[in-house]
């Protein structure tokens, strides 16, 4: 509601925690009367490349056996060469800090021309089998282009689906839908490479942050780092070397704990914490299986909501350090 | 009748708004800082994560201290169950005013406590009365809008037009055949007169605190009028309520005036919107359209499901890059320029969630069934995590 939030800056202002000058700056901006549809519109050119996408992608599955293969390819091409054309002729030089198209409008083409370069490829390879029975290559190749358009382009959506074609190498989903339903490790081995996956990725983030690369992504490899590892310990945690993961799930709440307190960022901490407290909460049931646990089942019940209680306690102090070094942080 | 202290939760609201100046660049963090030290607020997250999180560590303590006495009922013999319900239910309204004298407010805890009281205490009622949904809906409204009234949680306020509506439908009911058929009127009416009523008591308060409540009953009697006259909602509904097949050929009464209806509503909530600066009512809009173009699409198959998501993905994105150019360097009102005060990037984080869910490069292990996952239709996603 707009007349309360200016009511709400008067309050400021007469309680003299905001000044006359910046008042006045507000109340004029306020005046203007913007109303901006930035994000709607970007939300509507998302939402167009995603509906073009998903529909030529099907379009080109149902119709394998009808429509021409080369008529398919070529249209795919052209239409991918199209869209490549305008973004680099729009983008400037490669640059080692952030940069952004002048208008978001090339993001989306650039969106656009990556998911058709791996339908691309992608039929490419089932139809006419250029890379044989290399199979890695075939997601290797539009992996290296994402990761080349995300760098030079500077997009985050690109650099997201390059980091899951590096993962679809090495021979994991790591979509979020993956994730969570937890189709991601089937075996123990993927586990490993995935432990190994993260752990690769947080040492690019630290070389990348040395040489003061694109250091805005270092919150995606992180991001992706942080659920693979956490992830491949906690699956593991049933399986017979349980202590392992267990260990190394400590290291890593250990790591991720001061990155999210040096990046201030929340989902990290978040995340963090949820996998650390399952683990630590796992760690509680093998020590209490090992005691005669028919004897506990009453006392349990009676302790579970004092455990419980403690437990909060202990977010809230966890928090409340969190904000105290973020926030130094922001004011140095 | 609010339970929290009056200072408290006004200094709340002008911490609310001097982040928000923060935010917009009107301010800087260390005068944030110091307007944080100066007023003292209501505990609480705004952080979402953080909140569900805490939400669900209090539905544990919650549910930890209901099994807790059902340890203890389980000796008494011929013990009435469903009275236990109902114990479980204060108890939650125990635990929400305890929290909220202790100054919590959206924390996430009290969360749980609320809605966990809530929801048993409906459930309570709808197993005494064995399943009179009407009884069950009258309940929800009653319950929810004495504890918004108290405590301010936008869930209630939510619950509140949810159970007023369930129990206008379920009233109609009573009426046999003739309630079931004209309930699509009755519910269009019903909107109108709330949207009204929203929009006067909007106008007239002095106080913010029920500002934000009355803004979703206003936005929830804005969806309902839409749906009540839904072509698609108004059909299916009277196939289920009225246990009477129609053909696929034949048409429902009315039929002309409800897709008319289906068309007219959302692209008037868009133009209205749009001259009105009203954020709420364009997405609504916007999502209402969307609806619309499936409900045709679903009884007139003009097109095939995946040339309906090229063709409209290349309209959309023809009709949007026409529109930035048009509206690119406007200084006031309708303009692409990042206003300041809602320059979020949210947003952007989500996409990339989206697009790492729906394009993400799959491995290759059926190798002989699809090499690449090519992007399939359909927009299951995990855009809710909200991870980054």
């Amino acid at each position: 509601m707009k007349k309360f939030e200016s009511e709400a800056t008067q309050t400021l202002l007469a309680r003299n925690l905001i000044s006359k000058e910046q008042y006045l700056q507000i109340q004029a901006y306020r005046s203007l009367n913007i109303f901006s549809l930035r994000n709607e519109l970007r939300f509507l050119l998302y939402l167009s490349v995603l509906l073009f996408t998903s529909g030529m992608g099907t379009i080109i599955y149902q119709n394998i056996d009808s429509i021409g293969h080369i008529a398919i390819l070529s249209f795919i091409l052209v239409v991918t060469i199209i869209c490549f054309y305008f973004c680099f002729k729009n983008a400037g030089n490669f640059k080692k800090n952030e940069t952004a198209f002048a208008n978001p409008i090339f993001d989306y083409l650039l969106l656009s021309a990556t998911i058709l370069t791996c339908t691309f490829i992608g039929y490419l390879q089932y139809q006419y089998h250029p890379f044989g029975t290399h199979y890695g290559l075939a997601t290797l190749i539009p992996t290296l282009i994402c990761f080349f358009c995300a760098y030079y382009f500077d997009n985050k959506s690109v650099l997201s689906i390059a980091i899951t074609g590096l993962a679809a190498f090495v021979g994991l989903s790591v979509s979020p839908p993956a994730l969570l339903n937890n189709t991601t490790y089937n075996t123990t081995s993927l586990s490993y490479s995935g432990i190994l996956l993260g752990i690769a990725l947080v040492l690019w983030t630290i070389y990348a942050t040395k040489i003061d690369l694109k250091k805005h992504f270092n919150l995606i490899y992180f991001t992706f780092s942080l659920h693979l590892i956490s992830i491949a310990c906690l699956n593991n945690l049933l399986e017979v070397y349980w202590y392992f993961f267990e260990i190394i799930l400590g290291l890593s709440t250990y790591y991720f704990y001061r990155i999210s307190h040096k990046m201030g960022s929340i989902s990290i901490f978040v995340f963090t914490i949820l996998y650390a407290y399952l683990g630590f909460n796992f760690l509680l049931f093998k020590i209490l299986e090992q005691i005669n646990p028919e004897y506990l089942v009453t006392p349990l019940i009676f302790l579970t909501p004092a455990y419980l209680i403690l437990s909060i306690v202990m977010f809230i102090k966890l928090i409340k350090n969190f904000n105290k070094k973020t926030s130094n942080d922001s004011l140095q | 009748m609010i339970v929290y202290n009056k200072s408290l939760l006004d200094n709340t609201l002008f911490v609310d708004e001097a982040s928000s100046l923060k935010e917009s660049g009107f301010i800087d963090p260390a005068q944030y800082q110091t307007i944080i030290g100066e007023l003292s607020t209501l505990k609480r997250h705004k952080n979402i994560l953080i909140r569900l999180g805490f939400f669900l560590l209090g539905k544990f303590l919650y549910s930890s201290i209901c099994g807790m006495l059902s340890i203890f009922s389980i000796n008494f013999e011929n013990f009435n169950d469903e009275i236990l319900l109902f114990v479980y239910s204060i108890i939650g309204f125990v635990g929400i005013e305890f929290l909220a004298k202790q100054k919590f407010y959206g924390f996430g805890l009290d969360d749980a406590f609320l809605l966990g009281a809530q929801l048993l205490l409906f459930l309570g009622v709808g197993i005494t009365t064995k399943g009179n949904f009407l009884a069950v809906f009258i309940t929800i409204a009653a319950a929810s809008i004495i504890s918004y009234l108290r405590y301010i949680y936008l869930s209630s306020a939510l619950l509140f037009s949810l159970g007023l509506t369930g129990s206008l439908a379920y009233l109609m009911f009573e009426f046999g055949d003739i309630g079931k058929s004209i309930l699509p009127f009755v519910l269009m009416l019903f909107s109108g007169l709330l949207y009204f009523s929203a929009k006067i008591a909007l106008k007239n308060i002095k106080l913010p605190y029920y500002s934000k409540g009355i803004e979703l009953v206003n936005s929830f009697s804005l969806i309902l009028f839409y749906l009540s006259g839904n072509y698609l909602v108004v059909r299916e509904l009277s196939v289920l309520l009225l246990k009477k097949e129609i053909p696929a050929t034949q048409e429902i009464s009315f039929a002309l005036f409800f897709y008319a209806f289906t068309i007219i509503v959302p692209a008037f909530y868009l133009v209205y919107s749009l001259i009105k600066k009203d954020k709420i009512m364009l997405w609504i809009g916007f999502l209402g359209l969307a609806f619309s173009i499936f409900t045709i699409l679903y009884y007139h198959h003009i097109l095939l499901p995946e040339e309906a998501l090229t063709i409209s993905g290349l309209a959309l994105f023809v009709f949007t890059y026409f529109s930035i150019k048009k509206i690119k360097n406007n200084e006031t009102g309708l303009t692409f320029l990042p206003d300041r005060f809602s320059n979020s990037n949210s947003q952007l984080n989500l996409e990339t969630i989206v697009i790492a869910s729906q394009f993400g490069l799959q491995p290759e292990i059926n190798q002989e069934e699809s090499p690449i996952k090519f992007g399939g239709g359909g927009f299951s996603g995990g855009g809710s995590t909200g991870e980054y």
